[in-house]
This record gives structure tokens, C-alpha cells and sequence, in this order.
């Protein structure tokens, strides 16, 4: 079953192309990682796929979904982190965490005992009740991971979520994809760190000039060396046609 | 949706509210601080020691029943203050979601962003009532509290006050519509100055009667005991009406975000 997809996605910033036909599909229980340069079009997807970015052509599916008008049932099913996460500085993190809950649509009760797991978690007990705002930039984005994950969603998107995260960090989060994954859950993930998404993901694809230019079967090799040989090719092909 | 996710964005949005540094600055100005600027002007109005230029600025308060007066002037301060408050509150509401990309990180909830827009507008409303309406209280407690007592004009003067303050609110609202449009909490302000200042033409062009931005102090008596006869119900409807359009244009522009 798909659970997240976009289909032949175009858009532009200006004159400038961002995304040229960009196509990715993530099923159930699986984790996509998306890699690619500075631009490539990963988090314009991203933000497509999150309901963020009306594209100019295309379409896109979270579960099933036009992500521009979920409904709310189905978002309760759904978490997304691109860019900025949902979290306030002047809100503790308990109270960051209890408003993403509920948000996503869990009860009061719900949402009390699912802020507690995820402050021990995320290793955030010793911050609970400290302002978000005084929180390191590591911190804040574990704290911006698991109000997107607190819930158990079926489909997860994460923009580079361990840009800012130490060792440990990394662990927490990539055990937290892989145990959502384990659960059903569909994730795409985009990250610069190659040896990390050869870890958590199923599945990598290359992205370049706003089009997925291949996949890189995450076991296999000199992660680096492939994905910029392909990039290369895909530059040479472009070049060529052009 | 259901009244929960209704509820999860107003817990949230209160929340916000009340831990702002906006909001603990001017809740005690608009309840205390204009108070006692008023119940101050009067007595500084009645005082002998008043010096001539300053003795005919303040004249009108110098005649009359103090609480009456007390009143008179709440009512034209607030007139201001509680456009000037809801105009930088708007700002900072709306335009911290882009400014800090939170906007983004509201969409794919259970409650769809434009309950977002919409119970931040309701919010900013209820909190300046409040505000005005402990304000005009709190004058009256300080006015008995120097002599004051409730007779003549009081119970006119203070619903003159109360809708002035009102129709000051509902001016306020469009700001969040601005601030959603531009994006920026100092473009939203920037805004807000420019329609002060156009407020100010207008009223010297003698149109003010008929310039919303200017009737809640002209009605207040800012401009005298004539213009204030000048703003009739029209022009109080023609007011008013900007609060309904600002929460539906506002709810509009948050349920098609987009680039976010």
C-alpha cells in the first residue's frame, strides 16, 4: 500500500525550476531516504508532499489524500518536519509536546501519557519543564522530531532530522523511524548524511536538478562514490539533450 | 472536525498568549496605566498651578462631573491605545508563524490552519475586551476613590467609552490579515502607522465621520463635542463591519496558505 507519493511534481520559484517531474512513492512499514545537493529539490518535495507548497503541476498523496486538505482523521494518521518544527520557545517542552499531541488529535489523557514517552524518549527529561526557547539547537530538534512522532503516524516526513543531533541523538531518532517503520509506517526522510540514511533506510533515492535521477540500494558499496557518479551522469545526460 | 481539535488550537493559541512578552507588557498598560493617565489628566485639568497654554489644552475636563470626565478621557485614550495595542498584537500573532516558519509546521493537523486564523483573530478580540472593559472599571473605582460619584452623563459617557473602545477593536482585527499578507510583524506595524497617519488627514479634511479609523475617537470626543455629534449609527455600522470582514478575509487567507 502507498502511503506517501508524488507524481511527476513540477514547480518553480520564478524563472527558476525546482522540481521537473519529481517522482517518489513510499509503502508501508518502508523508510525512502532522499539525498541529494544543495537545491536538488528535496525540501520543495518535502513541502509539497506536507501541504505546504501548492506545486504548479502533478499531484501528491499522503494516504491516500490530497495533502492540501487532509482530513482529519487522516492527519491524526499523519506527522511532518520540513524546516521549521512545531514547537513555540516560550512553551516548555512538556507543553510543546502536549500541544502536538493534541494537535494531532490524541485526547487530553492521550496526549498527557504520549508527551511523557516522548520526553524519555528523546532524552529530554531534564528539560521538560524548561522553556523551549533556552533548549540547544540538538535539543530543539529532538524536541521538533518527536512532536511529529508522538502520536504513531502512518506517514512521516522528516527534512534532515539529525542535521543537529549528537551521536546519541542520531541513535534516538533512527531506532524511532525504524520502530514506526516496523509498525507499518511509511517514512521519507531527506538527509545529507549518506552513512546515516545507509542505516535507516530501505530504500535511497538520488535527486538532482528537481527529479529523482536513480536509486542506491543502501547496503551496497561506496554509498559517496555511487551517488556522484550518478549525479554526474545525470549532468552529462542533461547536457547531452540539452 | 471536532470541537477537541477546536479546543487543542485555542489551548495553544491562549497559552501563547499568555506567556508573550507583548502581552504582559500592554494588559497592564490598557488596565492601569491608562486609568490612572486619565483620572490623572482631570486632576491636572482641575489643578490651579496649571500653566496657561497647558490650562486651555486641558479646559474641557476642568467643568463638570469628575466622573463623567474620568470617563470622557478613558474612553478617548483608550479609543488610541486599544487600536494601537490590537494593531502590534495582530502583528505579532500572525507574523511570528512566518517569521519563525511555524506556519509550515501547522499544516497536516487534525485542525486545518484556517481554525489557526480564525481562533487567533477571536482571541486578540476577546483579550482586548477584557482589557478595555477592566480598564473602564478600574477608572471608575479610582474616580470614586477621589470623589467621584455616578451621576449625571456617568451611564452615558460609558457606553460612549465602551463602544469607542469597541469599534477600536474591531479595527484592530484587519491587522492580522495584514500581517498574514506581508508576512512581517514590522510590515504589519509599518501599516498600522501609515493608517494612523491617514486617520490624521482625513480627520483635517473633515472626513473623519466617515473614515472608520477615525470614528472610535471622534466618537470618544478626541475631536470635540460637534464632531462627535457628526458620527451617527451609520458610520458606527460602517465600523463595525470591519470585524466580521476581517475574520472571514483572515480565515480565507489561512485555509489557502501556500508556500509555507
Amino acid at each position: 500500500m502507498t502511503v506517501l507519493e508524488l507524481r511527476g511534481v513540477r514547480h518553480g520559484f520564478g524563472g527558476r525550476v525546482a522540481l521537473d517531474g519529481f517522482c517518489v512513492e513510499v509503502g508501508a512499514g518502508e523508510v525512502v531516504a532522499m539525498v541529494g545537493l544543495n537545491g536538488a529539490g528535496k525540501t520543495t518535495a518535502l513541502r509539497v508532499l506536507a501541504g505546504r507548497l501548492r506545486p504548479d503541476g502533478g499531484a501528491a498523496s499522503v494516504l491516500g489524500h490530497d495533502p492540501l486538505n487532509l482530513p482529519g482523521p487522516v492527519a491524526s494518521r499523519f506527522g511532518q518536519c520540513v524546516g521549521a518544527p512545531l514547537a513555540y520557545p516560550e512553551l516548555t517542552v512538556n507543553e510543546n509536546l502536549m500541544a502536538a499531541a493534541r494537535l494531532h488529535g490524541l485526547s487530553r489523557s492521550d496526549a498527557v501519557r504520549a508527551a511523557a514517552e516522548a520526553v524519555e524518549r528523546f532524552a529530554l527529561s531534564s528539560w521538560a519543564d524548561a522553556r523551549a526557547g533556552s533548549l540547544s539547537a540538538g535539543n530543539w530538534q529532538r524536541l521538533g522530531v518527536a512532536a511529529v512522532t508522538l502520536h504513531g503516524p502512518d506517514g512521516l516526513i522528516l527534512d534532515e532530522p539529525t542535521s543537529a543531533l549528537d551521536p546519541a541523538g542520531v541513535v534516538i531518532v533512527r531506532d524511532v523511524v525504524r520502530e514506526l517503520a516496523g509498525c507499518g509506517s511509511g517514512v521519507l526522510v531527506s538527509s545529507h548524511h549518506l552513512d546515516e540514511v545507509a542505516r535507516v533506510a530501505d530504500r535511497i533515492v538520488a535527486v538532482h536538478a528537481g527529479r529523482v535521477i536513480g536509486t542506491l540500494p543502501p547496503g551496497e558499496g561506496d554509498l559517496e562514490q555511487r551517488f556522484f557518479a550518478m549525479v554526474l551522469a545525470a549532468d552529462t545526460q542533461g547536457r547531452a539533450d540539452a | 472536525m471536532r470541537g477537541t481539535e477546536m479546543g487543542a488550537v485555542w489551548s495553544l493559541e491562549l497559552l501563547k498568549l499568555r506567556r508573550s512578552t507583548m502581552a504582559r507588557l500592554i494588559t497592564p498598560l490598557l488596565i492601569v496605566l491608562v486609568p490612572l493617565g486619565s483620572v490623572g489628566a482631570v486632576a491636572l485639568a482641575r489643578s490651579p498651578s496649571l500653566p496657561g497654554s497647558a490650562a486651555a489644552k486641558f479646559a474641557p475636563y476642568a467643568v463638570g462631573d469628575l466622573m463623567t470626565n474620568h470617563l470622557l478621557v478613558v474612553g478617548q485614550i483608550m479609543s488610541v491605545a486599544v487600536l494601537t495595542a490590537g494593531g502590534f498584537a495582530a502583528a505579532w500573532s500572525y507574523g511570528r508563524e512566518f517569521v519563525a516558519g511555524t506556519a509550515g509546521a501547522l499544516a497536516g493537523l487534525t485542525a486545518p490552519r484556517w481554525t489557526v486564523g480564525l481562533v487567533k483573530a477571536l482571541l486578540l478580540a476577546l483579550w482586548l475586551i477584557a482589557c478595555h472593559a477592566a480598564a473602564l472599571v478600574v477608572t471608575v473605582l479610582l474616580s470614586l476613590a477621589v470623589g467621584g460619584r455616578p451621576a449625571g452623563e456617568v451611564g452615558l459617557q460609558a457606553v460612549i467609552a465602551m463602544v469607542a473602545g469597541l469599534l477600536a477593536i474591531a479595527l484592530a482585527l484587519p491587522f492580522g490579515w495584514v500581517a498574514t499578507l506581508t508576512r512581517s510583524q514590522l510590515g504589519t506595524i509599518g501599516v498600522l502607522i501609515a493608517i494612523v497617519m491617514l486617520t490624521q488627514i482625513m480627520v483635517v479634511l473633515g472626513a473623519g465621520a466617515w473614515f472608520p479609523y477615525a470614528v472610535p475617537s471622534l466618537l470618544a470626543g478626541m475631536g470635540g463635542p460637534d464632531a462627535a455629534a457628526e458620527i451617527g449609527p451609520g458610520s458606527i455600522v460602517a465600523t463595525a463591519v470591519l470585524a466580521p470582514l476581517a475574520l472571514v478575509a483572515v480565515t480565507a487567507q489561512w485555509r489557502r496558505l501556500n508556500a509555507t
